[in-house]
Parts: C-alpha cells; structure tokens; sequence
C-alpha cells in the first residue's frame, strides 16, 4: 500500500487577528524515510505535527487556506480511528496523554480504538510492551511514572497502533542520553524493517549523523519549512568536558544522612552533600533515579528521612512557607509553576514578591525578558506558550524571586541552542552575583556542560560529587 | 473473588429502579428491608467492614438532621415522617454501596457501555477524570507550593486556587482530548471491545423481581 502525506499552500493562524504561524507552506513528506525537524523554541515545531497528524484545526487555530492531504484525501475529513492506523504522534508532555490507570490498559484502550481484533489485542501490548523492556511496569499506575518512563509507555502506545507515518514531538526531552541513543538505534532500525516514516522534533540535535535522510528546519523569517544539508549534523563541536575547580568550602545549604523511598523502593540510601554558595552544578543520572525526588525532598514536598541544614540551622523545624522562600523548586512541568493567567502577570507578582529587589530592578527584568525572547508574548495567557517559551518564563519568574537555593528540574528541556545558552548565561549571572547555591537536572549536555562548575550523579541509590576522591 | 456476583450493569438498574421509588415511598419497613438486603449482599461481597462503617457515620449528620428538623418542625404524623426520612438516607447509601463498594468505577462503566449502550465517550470522558482526581489533589498542593515560592500564601479558602486548579484541569482536558483522538479514539464510532463479564439471564429476572417487590411492598401492601 502506498502512502503519501502532503501540505499544499498551507497558512495556518491561532488567532484570526495575529500573524500566521505558516505562510504558504508547501510540503510533501518523503516516506520511508527518518526525518528531523528542528527550529528555536515556539516556532510551531509542535504546531506542524499537529495539523498534519490532523489534530489542527479541530483543537486549536484557523486553517486560513491551503490543505493537507493523506493518501490525496483532506486528513481532517478522515475519521479519527482510521486516521490512527496512518498517522501516529507523540506529544511532548508525557503525563497528559494517558487516558487509562495502568500500562497495559492504555495500551489495550488505543488497539481498542483502531478495532483491532479482540483476541490479539493481548498478543500484541505484550509484543510492544517487551520490545520496548517495559514489561516490568505494566500494571503500573501511570501518574506514579517517572516522566521518562511515561514517554516510554507513550512511545509503545504509538508503537502498538502500527501506523506507518509516526511524528515524535521532543520525545527525549525526559530521557537519559544513554536511553535516548538506545531508542534512536530502535527507531532506526524499525523504520528500515517495517518501512516506517519517523518524523522527530528534537532541540538537540547531536547524534543523528548517519540516522537522518532529510533535516528541516521552520525558517521564522518566511514562516516555512526548509531543507537543510545533512552535513550540518556531522559538523559539531567536541563535548567538553567540565573543568575541575577547587570551589570555595562556603557552603550554606547541606543534607546530612538524607534517604527515601518511592512506595517499597529506596530511592536514596543515607547520603550526606552539601552544595557551594555561587556556582552552578548539574545533578545527573539516569531515567526514574529519583533527581526530581530528590528535589521534591529538599523543597519539603516529599517525606524523606535524616537532616537538611541551611546556615546550620535544621530545616525540620522551619516552616513551609518559610523554607519556600529558601528553596525554591523549578518544576519539570512548567505549568506547575505558574500561579497567574498572564506572562506579565507572573512577572509583576515576582518582581514585588523578590527577595532581592534591590538587584532585579525593572531594567533588569526588562532586559531579561528581551533576551529570553518574551517581549511579544507579556500580554499572552501563560499556558497559551509554546513548551519553550514556557520553560524560559518559569525560570525567569524563579530567578526574580532570587532564593538562596534554587533547583531547576530540566530547565532546558525543548530549548533549542540558542536560547538554551541565553538562559543558561542568565541562570549563571544570578548565581554569582546573588551568591545562590544552584542545582540543575539536565539530560541535555551539549551546550550546558562548559559552563557547570561541578556535577553530582545520583547512581545506585546514593549521590556523589564527580571528580572527588 | 471467585463468588459469583451480581454483572455490574444489573446492579446499576437494581439500584435506579428501587432508588426512583425510595423518593415517592412511604414506608419505614421496605426503607429497613432495603438496608438489609442490600447490607447481606455487601457482606456477601466481603467489602471492607471498615469502609462500610466509616461511611454510615459520614453519613449520620444527614440522617439525624432530617429526622430532627421533622420532629421539632413537622406537622401531622412526625415521627412517622421522621423515621421515613431518617431510614431512607441510609436506604439511599448502602444501595449506592452495592454497586460503587463491589466492582471498580472502570468494570461498572465498560459493564454498562456492553450491555445497555451506553456511548464510548461517556464511558472514556467519565474513566479518564476519574483517572485525573488523584493528579487534582496533588495539583492542589503544587499550587499552594508554588505561591509560596513567589512569596504568596493560598489558604483553602482562596478562590484564586480553585480558578488555578479549574484552569489546570481544563488544560489537561483539551491535552487529553488531543492525545485520545491521535490515539484514534472516535466519538460514535465501533470499537473493539475486549472487556467481558457473565451476565446470565436469571440476573435480570432478578432484577425486575427486586423493583417489583419494592412496588408492591410500598405502594400497594405499605406498611409502617
């Protein structure tokens, strides 16, 4: 059977009255082939794989002209379950795509949906369920997932559908780079043995030389999808390496004999840290480890046993709303973060609530919200944002609140290069010059690595600090 | 687990068809036949003793207000009227039991789509937020978390935090929407289903049975 997905003459808007998104967008996708997309934060990455996966217009935005046609057929006139078994697609927020409790259900509700035959449906989630070594998990609840392993189980949901064309949005945005390379080789190699059509959007693109037929990139300046050579992906630079510093024994924020558990499972066995005032670290390990946990436990929202000292002090016997404006917990999900419907909303209530306003002063905020890129988006609804766009304010509005101790959970997830450097830059700058203690998870590597002055990796449930005896 | 039970879908009608005629009934007897029987099949269920327990005395405030304000403020036969009143709360909550305290939400919902038609999307729509309400609670402290991050305190009393969690939930809905439709969810269309129960033909018998029982005893015997 052949297969064809093609977008002619496209102009698509989210609002009538505001610029379009795309303009005259013309586009066939080459089948049988591995493809990746790549473009800065909120330039409708996630946008053009929903409207050719037929999700847009019917959720979101106008179609102001142009079709987008499946096998020669207008792909929003086709009805949803048929759809499916052509076009599949990941999402880049792992924990909103579950309509089920555990993995196996999900997994049998989306075979369900595409009437697969009843008798096989089992067969065919434990097949997928195998292949992708989730099999461990599966009746597991899906909230109690780690956010890596929740895109696992979304990739096998898409997976158990077959359907030829797969569009994956950020899908390692949560994944370690070891798991990250396993799955890229998977995917590859599935795509060449069932003669599958992968589509990724990814913000890093290292490691697809030699995996990528076509690389395209959303030009903002003429509102199209380009093709780029190849070459531009063997062309990167050496990762480097972090730079051994002897780092000043100022520390004020330490955890002494710190454990946990998630359910029966011990996440950290008693560990004893402490992180310096004025640098910048990056806390790594792999996938379900438990860094998010162990931030939950820092920040007071997760129970945990032994001490956690700020200036000496047990942070035990402080209150919540105290240690909040000592710890402040930079959540994976950015919209977690957000209290207020407008960007300038957040803004405001940051900028008046700072602990150090002497230092963000109205220029200084201004200047940042120039630089991240913000500037047109201060009167939009916050969850209106682009993924990027939305990490960027998150850590802004965090950074203006300037607490001693500041913890980003993937920060940079879905960020491309440049802004990534841009935060990175501003995350650093406030650290020293307010002599911060800052942690960061990222799975991202490249372009973070050069500017960290020390990293922590949590491996077999305890944490040590690299580079120590 | 291996005792046979009532099919889920039978249950439901069991507990529409007599639940209707508690509100028109006049009698404290059948109100106490219904607590009786339908506490023998809880037990016969093994359901958590507990759980039972703890709901009837959630449940008392209501009974006892009721059966009060008719004493002190009814007219005519009060404490008939009372005790009507009293018995048909708990009447009302242990036929609720017999089908939310024996069979999980997702057998009770894919039970009635098999049987009784109802619409997949219903089914989906009502199983996905169910499936959401312990991300609600947890949202609920995130929120609360995170203003005290910025400096600002959201007591339970505050309805910034329940717009916060309105909005949020909206938010995952349209998320879960789009996800379900790629996922090929199609409202009205055939699906595959695999989920199965026994629903052998005496159960509905028994059904009508019990509603026209309830009839009789209320509208046409009535006694007490």
């Amino acid at each position: 059977m052949s297969i064809s997905l093609k977008v002619e003459d496209l102009t698509f808007t989210y609002s009538k009255d505001s610029e379009p998104i795309f303009d005259n967008l013309d586009f066939t996708l080459p089948i049988n082939s591995f493809n990746l997309l790549i473009g800065p934060s909120g330039s409708g990455k996630s946008t053009i794989f929903k409207l050719m996966s037929g999700l847009y217009p019917q959720y979101n935005g106008t179609k102001k002209s142009g079709r987008i046609l499946l096998n020669g057929q207008e792909i929003t006139d086709i009805v949803p379950f048929e759809r499916a078994r052509h076009v599949a697609m990941l999402f880049q927020n792992p924990s909103r795509q579950f309509a089920m409790k555990t993995v196996f259900e999900q997994l049998v509700f989306a075979l369900e949906n595409i009437q697969y035959p009843a008798h096989l449906i089992t067969k065919k989630a434990t097949t997928v369920l195998n292949n992708l070594n989730l099999w461990q998990f599966k009746d597991r609840v899906l909230q109690t997932l780690s956010g890596g392993e929740q895109q696992r189980v979304a990739l096998a949901t898409i997976l158990a559908l077959d359907s030829p064309i797969i569009f994956l949005d950020e899908p390692f945005a949560n994944i370690d780079s070891a798991s990250r390379l396993v799955i890229l080789a998977e995917l590859k190699q599935m795509q060449i043995a069932q003669h599958k059509t992968i589509f990724i959007s990814d913000h890093d693109i290292s490691n697809y030389a030699g995996l990528v037929n076509h690389l395209y990139e959303i030009k903002l300046s003429s509102k199209n999808l380009l093709e780029l050579p190849l070459s531009k992906l063997s062309k990167l630079p050496n990762q480097t390496k972090i730079v051994k510093k002897n780092l000043p024994d100022n520390a004020a924020f330490s955890w002494h004999n710190l454990s946990f558990h998630i359910g029966e499972r011990l996440l950290l066995s008693p560990n004893s840290l402490s992180i310096p005032k004025g640098y910048v670290g990056l806390l790594s390990g792999d996938n379900g480890i438990g860094k998010s946990t162990l931030f939950a436990a820092l920040a007071h929202q997760k129970k945990y046993s032994g001490n956690i000292f700020y200036n000496g002090k047990p942070s035990e016997k402080i209150r919540l709303n105290n240690w909040a404006k000592i710890v402040a917990n930079i959540f994976q999900n950015s919209s977690d973060q957000f209290i207020k419907l407008r960007v300038n909303e957040e803004l405001e209530l940051s900028q008046s609530n700072s602990l150090h306003s002497e230092y963000w002063t109205a220029k200084r905020v201004q200047d940042a919200v120039n630089k991240l890129n913000l500037t047109h988006v201060l009167e939009h609804v916050n969850y209106q944002l682009s993924g990027g766009q939305q990490k960027k304010l998150q850590a802004l509005i965090i950074l203006i609140m300037s607490q001693p101790v500041m913890l980003f959970d993937e920060p940079f997830a879905g960020l491309d290069i440049s802004s990534l450097a841009i935060l990175l830059t501003l995350i650093k700058q406030t650290t020293k010059d307010l002599d911060s203690s800052t942690l960061i998870i990222s799975h991202q590597r490249r372009g973070v690595i050069e500017h960290i002055d020390y990293e922590f990796l949590m491996r077999a449930q305890t944490i040590t600090r690299l580079g120590e005896p | 687990m291996n005792r046979k039970r009532i099919n889920p879908a039978v249950l439901v009608i069991i507990m529409l068809g007599i639940g209707l005629q508690i509100t028109f009934a006049h009698s404290v007897f059948t109100n106490i036949g219904v607590i009786i029987i339908t506490c023998l099949y809880l037990s016969y269920c093994k359901t958590s003793s507990k759980l039972l327990i703890l709901t009837s005395l959630y449940a008392f405030p209501l009974a006892l207000g009721s059966w009060w304000s008719f004493i002190a403020f009814g007219t005519g036969d009060v404490w008939h009227i009372a005790w009507i009143y009293a018995s048909r709360v708990y009447a009302y909550l242990y036929l609720g039991a017999i089908v939310t305290l024996t069979v999980p939400i997702k057998d009770i919902l894919l039970s009635l789509a098999l049987h009784l038609n109802l619409s997949s999307t219903f089914v989906y729509g009502l199983l996905a937020s169910f499936n959401l309400l312990g991300r609600i609670k947890s949202q609920y402290k995130t929120i609360r978390y995170s203003a005290m991050m910025r400096g600002t305190t959201y007591h339970f009393w505050n309805p910034n935090l329940y717009l916060r969690i309105i909005i949020v939930a909206l938010n995952w809905s349209q998320d879960l929407a789009e996800a379900m439709t790629s996922q090929g969810f199609t409202e009205g269309a055939q699906r595959t289903l695999t989920y199965k129960d026994n629903l052998p033909k005496w159960q509905w018998g028994l059904a009508a049975l019990l509603i026209l029982l309830y009839f009789i005893f209320s509208f046409l015997v009535r006694p007490w």
